[in-house]
């Protein structure tokens, strides 16, 4: 079944169609990688899932429902959330206030709760902290729980952008380049946190660099280029598909336009 | 460990606030019934100051909107009060809360426009709002136009202030550490990443600007009754300015800081009071001064609580394992 749809999206920015009639399925439980060369429109396409881009055209749908004109954070919660390519974490704040406030969608209290302080308000906040705690467990960080986000190490700084993003229990997790500046043991741990969240019934979506990472990981992988989607299938099939090998290395005819 | 479960009693917890507005009131009853009038009046503008100050400290240090209009909120809550108190013969106290919750009903009004900026385009059309409503207040007869607003009684006394402010510091502790306190501090910090989170970043802005607009216009309305005479040139560019540089120079966000703030910069030109001309020029140097040996403010990016806490060598500290 799918769980999130990508039909026929296109996105134009004036004259640069960054992504070009994109048809994209995430499978309720897999595990799928975006991949693609530089510019490719990778992000854009969790921007426009998530819904800070809108779609020049097509639909994306979250399990049969439309997307479509939906704000951010009735996005974030239906159960779509993500973490962010450069890390956006609330750097002033502590580590267990940021994961807090990715619970925030799930909370209920409002003014009245802040200003009476009724036993309820107190219920939550105390199962909040404890699924807070749960999380920054989850991905090895309850120690730092007092420490501001900022003072934390890089790696550090992206498992908490998973913990935030996890803690409110989303359907579908983004992940945008998630292993982005770790060295190679923080990847190993990255890999099996990553799986470890998979089998807690959370799908994975991510958009990576390292193709290591990527064909260790992944079930499927999709493929972009200029926008378009040029191959998709498991990381076999990927692998010793010509138009991937082309769009990474060149087609041997330009020399002078080989990209990396 | 009974004495903790105690205090997490909410009618204990509320009992203790009630006590302790009690007691600021009784205490500050005896103050005001020992000190001279010149010091009265002066804690008593510090306390009004603090006021409109911690609403400021909502919208510009918590939520992180610069807001350059916070004195337009003061006007119209001093004047909204008087015409209560004065044309309609309301009791003071109510006069109080209606030039509150008018004023926040105009934060809650220019909030919904005006949020959609972000940054110097905010601050410039707070600017622009505020000066609108000088000019309006300048224009409308009700408000007796440029000559001012005469013949509001002198209602505000130093107990009631104190307690308006006792009760403020209280309902900004709170909201801070609540669901709604969290999201304002997440969109200060990270807006993008906030909405990512599925925080409705505009009904907080918002949220955070009425209730910051209502303590300008409490505290716009303790002012009115205690000048007696209001007129728009009292609530200029230079009002919302003197407001901001509490926030600023206390810290950006922090409560504590505040306060301190408030007292400093309020009390500093009456205890430069002895340098006459040079009053002013003073002031400013101080002002330059503490900004370069505190850039965040004086109590700015101090977590209090922590620094309270290790002093004491608070037990829990050991049992969580929050060493790192």
């Amino acid at each position: 079944m799918s769980l999130l749809a990508l039909d026929d999206v296109t996105i134009r920015f004036g004259g640069l169609t960054a992504v070009d009639s994109l048809n994209l399925e995430v499978k309720q439980g897999e595990i799928l990688a975006l991949i693609g060369p530089n510019g490719a429109g990778k992000s854009t396409v969790f921007n426009l899932i998530t819904g800070i881009y809108k779609p020049t055209n097509g639909k994306i749908a979250l399990e049969g429902k439309s997307l479509a004109g939906i704000q951010t954070h009735k996005i974030a919660e239906m159960g779509i959330t993500r973490t962010f390519q450069t890390i956006r974490l609330f750097s002033e704040l502590s580590v267990l206030d940021n994961v807090k406030i990715g619970a925030h969608c799930r909370g209920k209290a409002g003014l009245f709760q802040a200003f009476t302080r009724l036993p309820g308000m107190k219920r939550e906040e105390a199962e909040l902290k404890e699924k807070s705690m749960e999380a920054l467990e989850f991905l090895d960080l309850a120690a730092k729980w007092e420490e501001k986000a900022k003072n934390l190490s890089y790696g550090e700084q992206r498992r908490l952008e998973i913990a935030r993003a996890l803690v409110s229990r989303p359907k579908i997790l983004l992940l945008d380049e998630p292993a982005a500046g770790m060295n190679p043991q923080e990847k190993v741990v990255l890999v099996a946190m990553i799986r470890r969240i998979r089998e807690t019934g959370i799908t994975i979506f991510l958009v990576e660099h390292d193709m290591k990472l990527i064909m260790g990981i992944s079930e499927r992988i999709a493929v972009l280029d200029y926008g378009k989607k040029i191959a998709e299938g498991t990381p076999l099939e990927v692998r010793s598909n010509k138009a991937v090998i082309e769009a990474y290395l060149g087609s041997g005819k330009f020399k002078s336009r080989i990209r990396r | 460990m009974a004495m903790k479960k105690l205090l997490n009693n909410w009618f204990a917890q509320a009992l203790l606030f009630l006590l302790a507005l009690g007691l600021t009131a009784y205490v500050s009853q005896v103050i005001n019934d020992v000190l001279p009038p010149y010091v009265l009046i002066i804690g008593l503008f510090i306390g009004i100051n603090l006021i409109m100050a911690l609403g400021l400290n909502l919208i510009t240090g918590v939520t992180g909107q610069l807001s350059l209009g916070h004195a337009a909120f003061m006007s119209i809550g001093a004047y909204s009060s008087a015409i209560a108190t004065v044309n309609y013969h309301l009791p003071f106290l109510l006069g109080v809360l209606i030039g509150g919750l008018v004023a926040g009903l105009f934060g809650l009004i220019i909030g919904f426009p005006t949020l959609r900026l972000t940054g110097d385009y905010l601050a410039i059309a707070t600017l622009g709002f505020a000066e609108i409503v000088r000019v309006q207040f300048t224009n409308m007869k009700i408000t007796n136009g440029a000559i001012g607003f005469l013949g509001i009684q002198g209602s505000t006394t130093f107990p009631i202030v104190m307690t308006i402010v006792v009760l403020t510091i209280f309902a900004m502790v709170w909201l801070e550490n609540s669901r709604n306190g969290r999201a304002m501090l997440a969109i200060r910090e990270d807006e993008v990443a906030s909405s990512a989170v599925g925080i409705n970043t505009t009904l907080y802005k918002i949220q955070a600007f009425a209730i910051g607009a209502f303590c300008a216009g409490v505290g716009g309305a303790l002012f009115a009754h205690t000048t007696t005479f209001i007129q728009p040139t009292d609530f200029g560019f230079l009002k919302s300015v003197d407001i901001l540089s509490i926030v600023v120079l206390g810290g950006l966000g922090s409560i504590p800081g505040t306060i301190i703030g408030a007292i400093v910069l309020t009390a500093a030109p009456e205890a430069l009071r002895s340098l006459s001309n040079y009053r002013m020029m003073v002031y400013g140097l101080l002002l330059i001064v503490i900004m370069i040996f505190r850039p965040y403010g004086l109590l700015g990016g101090v977590n209090l609580r922590q620094v309270v806490r290790r002093a004491l060598m608070w037990p829990k500290k050991k049992q969580s394992g929050g060493r790192a």
